[in-house]
């Protein structure tokens, strides 16, 4: 079975996040880069079908700057084939969901696959939108939220299960489809050293905007971005006993966190 | 817990920075690596550390290894680990390519060790004894050996094991009784007794391979007639299934900490039927052993280092936190306290741990280099880094452990009351890492094994090395004009470090061994401050080389160099002072320890 996985490189959830001096995006500069959690998901179950299969390839396609390749080698040393880096700083540095999927869909277009695996979200901007674009984009159905995915053996159609509220949803897609992966999919495995070794030497076709003959400008600006206010102090009630510290509480709710 | 328990910056620091390990790529059996190659192992290690090891640290310590019918229950993520260190190539990580290994140079293959030990000590014995041994068998065994063994130990279905001590023969292998009688099938009938075995038998593996020292029938006494042996818990039997070897563990330890890796007491053939098979030459055994335990020498350097560094940085969180009194030149009490970070005594307990443990590194690094250049090199020069090996592994695997412990000790009182109850991590650390000074050799062995043996060996010719190659920092330092200073005081710690040693050597020809060695632990320790020196004033000739360029430097960076100069004033400030009360006692002679008779302890 051949997939497609898009990739992201993301700052690693333990970094400290400052935003710049334009008030615009982050400072990227001490920040520490990893691959998205969501599409690390999206690899492992790429692998998986691989191996189930017995056959196919699993590529990996990532928009992003030169730091990037480091992201796909990761991917490559979990077991990947070969990756499409689009490396292009400037078209990535004001991408919005929009471009960014017309880039990836570009490159994706003239690749063999049967399913393309997406992150159900990438964790720094958390839009979301990309999986939706590209199949729209691709003409392609798109199913979000995946945890669990059988392919039919004639690899014609896929039954998948995906997160709705309180529960599940069993669905059946045609392929080739976009599966949007959802923690829970399964468990992503570590780089081995060997596969390390390997992923240096596999082919990674670095290409730019205009290579893919993409000429479309983002639709979206970010005006402004903003951490959340930081934490205020705490209080603490005082009273007698206990009785009269929960009148204190339920009054300090009601007319000062206005909660009740 | 704390997030962090490893410097990732001060790995990089020391790899690229300070011992340049891309230089290593030059050499034709290192060029199929690249740096990237070592960032991943660097990323991966830390994610295996912090995912899969660091969640189960506490839980290891108080659900420690059961012994129940004759069998040993570990906890259920060593069997995940060893799984994952065999697939995914650590427990071979620096084998040679032709036998399945990644032949990675020893100064990255340390990095891994370091990071999971800090992250959960005991899961990282597991797959580091089976390294050990498994390149013990690859080194001196036969092909039939390494084909039967070597494979399934890479692959962590099987846990290696080093069985030397006994009841009667801990420090003294000289005394081990364990004997080995030879059959005409090509095995050997092991029958003794075995104590301490770390990771011996568990159910984390499928088969436990123990590299068992015993003595053939007739062989001479002492240490002239040791031998090596293979000796699986189960055999493979001519059908090739496992059946069990006469391997029984008696019984288990309950230790003070390391909880997590269950130490045995084995008997093995209770039933005339435990099957040993040779490895090298009879009589060898204990020269074949010493390479696993100068390997696993550095190893337990490493792993009091880590326990230390993941004790620093659970103190170093708390402190940035804990909110009590007031600066001193405060008068206000209704002011808010401030965080303790702030009190030069909690910075002082601080940046002692961090003198130490860096330090610390950077000799076990320096160690790991001298081992990758004695792979490659030849004739004059690989004797030249076997010799440094040599005289520094007793330095390197003891100055950590001593000093891990006081490092841990300082991380611990940093927190006063919380780091004493077991809210916080800091006292299961604090006995984690007690284990050091004992294991692989007492703090009191490796004295004699330094002044008694390493530094007289060939007429003191490692000595020499070792001193030039000090020399080379100080005439570096020299040059600098923000390090001349240090280097003139290191180079007064080395004509100390040659007086004493002088003075001692002639009190060895003069009064003899008793009198030349009885202080040889204060030697080592000695010892150890001006190597730690050395290591520093390294460190520092690198940071000067990146702060030259200070303009193009990220403000975390600038802050990591300015921070690693203070840790290397302090060492330089407090540590290497101690050198001048030791070398006082060192020169005195007055044989007071000799002359104390037993009886007098009698109250
Ligand atoms: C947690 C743990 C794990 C271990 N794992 C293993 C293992 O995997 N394999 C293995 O074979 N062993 C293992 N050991 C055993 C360990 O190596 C020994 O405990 C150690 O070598 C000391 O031997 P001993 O306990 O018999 O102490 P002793 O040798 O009795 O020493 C007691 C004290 O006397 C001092 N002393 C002894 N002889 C001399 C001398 N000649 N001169 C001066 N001082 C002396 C020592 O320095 C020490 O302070 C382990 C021990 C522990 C606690």
């Amino acid at each position: 079975m051949n997939t497609v996985v898009c990739m992201k490189q993301v700052p690693d959830t333990e970094t400290l996040i400052k935003i710049n001096a334009e008030g615009t995006g982050i400072v990227t500069e001490g920040v520490k880069w990893v691959m998205g959690p969501y599409d690390e998901y999206g690899v492992e179950e790429a692998l998986q079908q691989k191996e189930k299969f017995k056959a196919g390839k699993v590529t990996i396609v990532s928009l992003g700057p030169d730091r990037a390749i480091e992201a796909i080698r990761t991917g490559l040393a979990m077991g990947a084939d070969t990756a499409v880096h689009i490396n292009d700083a400037a078209f990535y540095e004001k991408a919005d969901p929009y471009a960014t999927a017309s880039a990836l869909a570009a490159a994706i277009k003239d690749l063999e696959y049967d399913v393309i695996f997406c992150g159900k979200q990438a964790i720094d901007d958390d839009s979301g939108q990309v999986p939706a674009i590209l199949g729209e984009l691709l003409g392609l159905p798109v199913i979000t939220q995946v945890i669990k995915l059988e392919v039919a053996d004639d690899k014609s159609k896929a039954t998948v299960t995906r997160e709705v509220e309180g529960g599940h949803a069993i669905i059946d897609v045609p392929l080739p489809a976009i599966l949007t992966a959802q923690k829970g999919l399964n468990e992503p495995r570590y780089a081995s050293l060997p596969g390390i070794m390997k992923a240096k030497k596999k082919p990674v076709d670095v290409k730019t905007v205009a290579d893919l003959g993409v000429s479309v400008e983002p639709m979206t600006v970010i005006k402004e971005m903003s951490l959340p206010p930081a934490r205020q102090a705490g209080k603490i009630i005082e009273g007698e006993d206990a009785a009269e510290k929960a009148k204190a509480l339920a009054k300090a709710l009601h007319e000062e966190a206005k909660l009740i | 817990m704390a997030e962090k328990f490893v410097s990732e910056r001060n790995l990089r620091f020391l790899l690229y920075e300070v011992f340049d390990i891309t230089s290593l790529l030059q050499y034709p059996y290192y060029a199929e690596h690249t740096p990237e190659v070592f960032d991943m192992i660097l990323e991966t290690a830390l994610k295996i550390g912090r995912d899969m090891l660091y969640p189960h640290l506490e839980e290891m310590d108080k659900t420690p290894p059961e012994f129940v019918d004759g069998k040993v229950k570990v906890h259920p993520v060593v069997r995940i680990f060893m799984k994952e260190c065999g697939q995914g190539g650590w427990i071979s990580a620096m084998a040679p390519m032709e036998i399945g290994g990644q032949q990675l140079p020893n100064m990255i293959g340390l990095v891994p060790g370091f990071i999971f030990g800090a992250a959960n000590y005991s899961a990282s014995v597991y797959p580091g004894l089976t390294t050990g041994a498994a390149h013990l068998i690859n080194s001196f065994g036969k092909k039939e050996l390494i084909e039967t063994y070597v494979p399934k130990m890479f692959a962590g279905e099987w846990q290696g094991t080093m069985a030397l001590t006994e009841p009667q023969a801990g420090s003294s292998l000289a005394d081990i009784t364990t004997s080995a009688e030879p059959t005409d099938q090509g095995y050997y009938k092991i029958k003794g007794q075995k104590i301490f075995i770390s990771a011996s038998e568990h159910d984390g593996v499928e088969n436990v391979i123990q590299l068992l020292l015993a003595k053939i029938k007739g062989s001479p006494p002492g240490l002239k007639g040791i031998s090596l042996f293979v000796v699986p818990n189960k055999r493979i039997n001519e059908n090739g299934e496992l059946v069990p070897n006469d391997v029984n563990v008696t019984g288990i330890y309950h230790k003070l900490g390391y909880k997590g890796c269950p130490i045995n007491q084995l008997s093995l053939g209770e039933n005339d039927d435990c099957r040993g098979y040779l490895v090298g030459q009879p009589n060898k055994g204990l020269a074949y052993m010493f390479q696993m335990m100068n390997e696993a020498r550095i190893g337990v350097g490493i792993g009091a280092t880590a326990i230390a560094s993941a004790a620093y940085y659970a103190a170093l969180e708390y402190a940035k936190e804990r909110p009590q009194g007031r600066r001193l030149t405060s008068k206000d009490p209704t002011l808010p306290q401030i965080s303790i970070i702030e009190h030069a005594d909690v910075k002082r307990m601080l940046l002692f741990q961090r003198a130490i443990i860096e330090g610390s590194l950077s000799l076990l690094l320096q160690c790991s280099k001298y081992s990758d250049l004695e792979i490659v090199l030849e004739g004059e020069e690989k004797e030249k880094y076997s010799l440094l090996l040599d005289l520094l592994t007793p330095v390197a695997k003891s100055y950590p452990s001593e000093m891990g412990i006081l490092s841990v000790s300082q991380a611990l009182q940093c927190l006063g009351g919380y780091g004493y109850c077991d809210e916080f991590p800091l006292e299961q650390y604090y006995r984690d890492v007690r284990i050091h000074p004992i294991h692989e050799g007492t703090t009191g062995i490796h004295g004699l094994t330094l002044l008694g043996r390493g530094i007289i060996r060939k007429n003191g010719k490692a000595f020499q090395l070792y001193l030039e190659n000090v020399q080379e920092v100080i005439r570096r330092a020299e040059n600098d004009p923000e390090l001349k200073p240090y280097g003139l005081e290191l180079k007064d710690a080395l004509k100390r470090l040659q007086e004493v040693t002088s003075h001692l050597i002639d009190v060895a020809t003069k009064e003899g061994p008793d009198l030349f060695l009885a202080d040889a632990t204060l030697y080592l320790e000695f010892f150890g401050i001006i190597a730690i020196a050395w290591q520093w004033l390294l460190q520092a000739l690198s940071v000067q080389k990146a702060l030259k360029n200070k303009d193009g430097l990220s403000e975390a960076d600038a802050n990591f160099y300015q921070g690693k100069m203070y840790a290397f004033r302090y060492f330089f400030g407090y540590e290497l002072p101690k050198i001048e009360g030791l070398a006082k006692r060192l020169t005195n002679g007055d044989g007071l320890t000799v002359e104390m008779k037993a009886d007098l302890f009698s109250d």
